[in-house]
């Protein structure tokens, strides 16, 4: 009897994944299906959003699983925007390049800051974070010989693939949805695996999992370090995108604002963060038309959702889905 | 001038800005170990009492507008406290960022909306315009009394809370929060003076840095972030590490300004860093949780 | 069973709807006021403008917008063609500032683009618009690259940070000032101000006797003023704009500096934007810049009252700034015919233009900069309220273009 529940309950969940990878798919497809309307501006502003989308889901994945809220993710960001501008600049814009060079340097980052910033835990470890990042913020504004200084630098050209691919906006929209679809399922496999497994249980309570023999920190390290190169690719198509890498891409008010989005999206999930950057992307931008008072609308609707979407808007899909299977 | 005289000035110009710190300090510390809650919107009732202060100054003058505004925004923070925060005191953190940033978003705005974009400033009261002189040392007056008011509001703070039955109902609450409420305490209308009284005190050091640091609407998150480097530095819930932080901040902060130029934005991070890495919970942690 | 299969893959199906639908309001927001310019008779000109709305330097950004609406007030249709702006927020964020220009470029189809009022914005709209190549008038920012890269199609009415800098350099040592401490914010801007200032000022014979290079947004300047202090010079020269203008001028005047040290610097040290803030503060400080409210020439006299009229506040430098990047735009139009179309044609025609600025004589560079009067006006009290009054005048000033 037991046995059955059970296997009713796995069969269940194994439903609702195939669910999940049905709707992110059919998602994917629909932004698929979005330069066909024409509108280049549209193209625009969505790779924008699905770029900032893969650097709230690096910071999902951190403080959903391992539960460890950092305020200093911009650093990972930063550090791939600047890395992947000056090869383009000064190297090949050759996406190989330039994504491999975000990468590395975010991922050698994250090592050095991890290290340091994990021998806290909570505000201690967020303060940490926002304190080792800033450092490296006030250091890209200083070198100025190689990073352009407070101005930053401009002229950062759409990527090329060994002369194969010349990118231009549409097709540089298609690179940044592969990416963010292929970040997502990476990062959620990473999750059910055995490794992911102890991240959970390490954010749900660290003692127990160390009393069973494992050396949370390493874990946590490896989570921290993924989660800063998951951030350094989205800088690096960020850097390609916006053409001008400038010190603020490693401000603390980025890294606040990337916190936002996956508190607003939903904490917990990984698709939740990524509806969050679309969510806060909108309130920053399309309503300033309307109104000049975006950022109190900004204000008012993030304390409505603690109050009534407690779940975010992964929450308020989840919601839906429910009634509609009803 | 000599160099002795050079530092004895910094050093009195940091202990100045530390003690303005503290007072800014001291509230978002208490409400940070006491309710475990992240209030992201300390640096917005700073900025605000900035802003009510300077409309409010030339009507009333500056000793007068001081109590008007921290009235005032002491009654702001009670509102809040009953509508918002009180509900949220069981929620995770997340949940208590996101709304505190979000409130912190409505006073940004409102205050631009209401007081204008451009900056505002507040003249010092005519007694402490000018210089005076101190061991030898010029130091503008005003700074003077605010090393005064300072270390007046630390004493009186240090005995409220170690020397009387309210300071000692808060100490168990910072330590121990159940206890105080298994002894018969209402602990939701002690957290609710607690967070009432330390937005006093931000609004108390706003009005003060207003002749100062000036207004605008910005300053409430630059603000946030020193207070939040003091307040993990002397450990969450420590009136005493809020006050050692507080001025290790202020004095490093000048005397790197001096000393080492170029690393004067880097500064404080740099203490930070230096202090977490050798005490994780900062220099005087009181709750062993 | 196979009902129950198929009853799952309808719910499938629909919580797949449920995401599509999600997916399609948030299309639905972000194509929202998506416009996009085409030709006609009387099509409206679309004229882009980044400018700061929000955040410290919202006024400069409201002052430049409304000194474009007195020209467009009286020019409300070129060439039969209405005239439309269309503002985008510069914020205080390169980033956002040229992504608002690929905004007005991509969504608004906008014919010509102004605006900028950081550098680094500037900068980085002209990358763009040199690849769109789309005119660009630059209504603030001073950097020197912006007009010295020579982009044809960059334009600018304010001038360069040498024009500000430099002349007054010179210009102090050959009044008798023998030595200054120089002191600017520590970014990009702070660094050319003060290199161009000091090379005028040494260049004429000056001796500068210290500097200090304060990080951006600092609160406490007093280590700074104690430096000044101990170097002793006759005067303190400075590059400060908005809160950091409004700390330094306040915290020197509260450190007694003022009675021994003169405060010289660029317009930005006691603006329009800082000077009610800084009060008194600001008193007996000598600035260089273009303009000064209280010329005496007739076009300055009726700007400042058609501005008066139209907005109920006195015009600043921002405000002349934004009334001549439209009289720029609007009498190159009128040269055209209203005809956006051909770029060449239309920036040959703003290399034409003939100005009647506030600001007195004024015309473009090779370079498309400024050539104009640089004034080192004093902040006095003036019938009740703080003004920079002119006290001297450096005639036709030209970047050096390099």
């Amino acid at each position: 009897m037991a046995a059955q529940t059970q296997a009713g309950q796995k069969t269940k969940s194994l439903a609702a994944a195939h669910a999940g990878t049905a709707a992110v798919l059919a998602g994917a497809v629909g932004l698929a299906l979005v330069p066909l309307t024409g509108s280049t501006y549209l193209v625009s502003a969505l790779t924008e959003i699905l770029i900032l989308s893969i650097f709230a889901l690096s910071l999902g994945f951190l403080m959903g699983f391992p539960k460890l809220v950092s305020l200093g993710h911009a650093a990972f960001f930063g550090v791939g925007a600047y890395a992947a501008g000056l090869v383009a600049v000064h190297l090949a814009p050759n996406i190989v390049l330039t994504l491999v060079a975000g990468l590395v340097l975010s991922l050698m980052l994250a090592v050095v800051i991890g290290a340091l910033s994990l021998r806290s835990t909570g505000i201690y470890f967020l303060m940490l974070t926002l304190a080792l990042a800033q450092m490296v913020y006030v250091v890209a504004q200083k070198w100025e010989s190689v990073t352009g200084g407070t101005n930053g630098f401009t002229g950062i050209p759409y990527p090329e693939l060994f002369g194969l691919i010349e990118f231009d906006r549409a097709s540089f929209y298609y690179l940044v949805l592969i990416l963010a679809v292929a970040s997502y399922f990476l990062l959620r496999a990473i999750v059910r695996s055995p490794f992911g497994r102890v991240l959970v249980g390490i954010g749900s309570n660290e003692q127990r999992v160390r009393a069973i023999g494992y050396g949370t920190r390493g874990y946590k390290l490896t989570a921290f370090v993924l989660a800063g190169a998951v951030a350094g690719v989205s800088g690096a198509l960020w850097a390609h995108h916006s053409g001008i890498v400038a010190p603020v891409d490693l401000h603390w008010s980025h890294s606040a604002e990337a916190l936002i989005m996956v508190i607003v999206g939903g904490a917990g999930t990984l698709i939740g963060p990524m509806l969050g950057a679309a969510l806060v992307w909108l309130l920053e931008n399309a309503l300033n038309p309307y109104t000049e008072r975006s950022t109190m609308i900004a204000g008012i609707v993030f304390i409505l959702f603690v109050f009534f979407a407690r779940n975010g808007v992964a929450g308020i899909v989840r919601n839906l889905w429910e009634r509609i299977r009803r | 001038m000599g160099e002795i005289q050079a530092l004895a000035s910094h050093l009195l110009n940091g202990l100045a800005y530390g003690l303005l710190l503290f007072i800014l300090a001291a509230g978002l510390s208490l409400i940070f170990g006491m309710m475990d809650v992240i209030n992201l919107s300390h640096g917005s009732f700073f900025m605000l009492a900035g802003f009510i202060g300077v409309s409010l100054a030339d009507d009333l003058g500056f000793w007068l507008a001081l109590l008007a505004t921290v009235g005032i925004v002491a009654a702001i923070g009670l509102a809040v406290e009953l509508t918002l925060l009180r509900p949220l005191y069981n929620r995770d953190h997340l949940d208590q960022i996101l709304l505190t940033f979000g409130l912190a978003l409505v006073i940004e705005d409102a205050s631009e909306w209401i007081f204008g974009s451009t900056i505002q400033s507040l003249g010092v009261p005519a007694a402490l315009s000018g210089n005076a002189s101190l061991l030898g040392v010029s130091i503008p007056a005003y700074r003077l009394a605010v090393i005064a008011v300072g270390l007046l509001l630390g004493a009186a703070l240090y005995v409220l809370l170690e020397k009387t039955r309210v300071g000692a109902i808060i100490r168990a609450g910072v330590s121990n929060r159940e206890m105080v409420s298994a002894l018969g305490f209402n602990i939701t209308a002690i957290f609710g003076g607690v967070f009432v009284f330390g937005l006093a005190l931000a609004a108390f050091a706003g009005f003060m840095s207003a002749p100062i640091l000036g207004v605008y609407a910005g300053l409430d998150f630059e603000i946030l972030i020193l207070t939040l480097i003091v307040v993990v530095i002397g450990g969450l819930g420590s009136l005493t590490g809020a006050f050692w932080a507080s001025l290790l901040i202020g004095i490093t902060q000048i005397l790197g300004q001096a000393y080492f130029p170029d690393l004067a934005a880097l500064v404080i991070y740099i203490v930070m860093a230096a202090v977490l890495l050798v005490r994780p919970q900062g220099l005087f942690q009181r709750k062993y949780a | 069973m196979g009902t129950a299969e198929g009853a799952s893959a309808l719910r499938k199906f629909l919580g797949a709807t449920g995401i599509a639908m999600f997916s399609a309001f948030t299309l639905l927001l972000v194509s929202c006021g998506g416009g996009g310019g085409s030709e006609g008779g009387d099509e409206p000109i679309r004229v882009g403008v980044v400018l700061p709305y929000s955040g410290v330097y919202a006024q400069l950004g409201e002052d430049i917008t409304d000194g474009m609406n007195v020209y467009f007030e009286e020019n409300k249709e070129i060439a039969g063609r209405p005239v439309e702006l269309v503002r985008e927020d510069e914020e205080a964020d390169p980033q956002v500032g040229v992504q608002a220009a690929r905004t007005l470029i991509e969504r608004e189809g906008v014919d010509i683009l102004t605006g900028a009022v950081a550098t680094p914005t500037a900068y980085g709209i002209i990358d763009l618009i040199e690849r769109e190549q789309m005119p660009f008038v630059i209504s603030n920012a001073l950097g020197n690259d912006a007009t010295r890269r020579g982009v044809e199609y960059v334009f600018r009415t304010s001038g360069s940070s040498w024009q500000v800098t430099y002349p007054m350099g010179e210009y102090l040592a050959e009044e008798g000032v023998e030595t200054i401490f120089v002191s600017a914010a520590d970014y990009a801007a702070g660094q050319e101000m003060s290199t161009d200032f000091k090379d005028g000022f040494t260049s004429a014979g000056g001796e500068v006797v210290g500097e200090a290079y304060p990080p951006l947004g600092t609160n406490d300047y007093s280590t700074y003023l104690t430096e000044i202090r101990q170097a002793d010079p006759e005067g303190s020269w400075s590059f400060f704009a908005g809160t950091d203008a409004v700390r330094f001028v306040q915290q020197y005047a509260q450190s007694g500096l003022k009675e021994n040290t003169t405060l010289y610097g660029t317009g930005n040290l006691v603006d329009s934007d800082t000077l009610e803030a800084q009060g008194e503060a600001a008193i007996g400080a000598q600035t260089a810049l273009f303009y000064a409210s209280t010329l005496d020439t007739p076009e300055n006299r009726e700007f400042r009252e058609k501005f008066q009229q139209q907005f109920d506040r006195p015009a600043s430098v921002y405000a002349v700034q934004g009334y001549d990047a439209a009289w720029l735009i609007g009498e190159a139009l009128k040269a055209t015919d209203g005809n956006t179309e051909d770029t060449d044609a239309l920036i040959e025609a703003m290399e034409n233009v003939e100005f009647q600025s506030p600001r007195g004589p004024m015309r473009l560079d090779e370079n498309h900069n400024p050539v104009q009067n640089i004034y080192i006006r004093e902040a006095r009290r003036q019938g009740g309220e703080i003004r920079n009054v002119v006290i001297d005048t450096i005639e036709e000033v030209q970047d050096p273009g390099q």
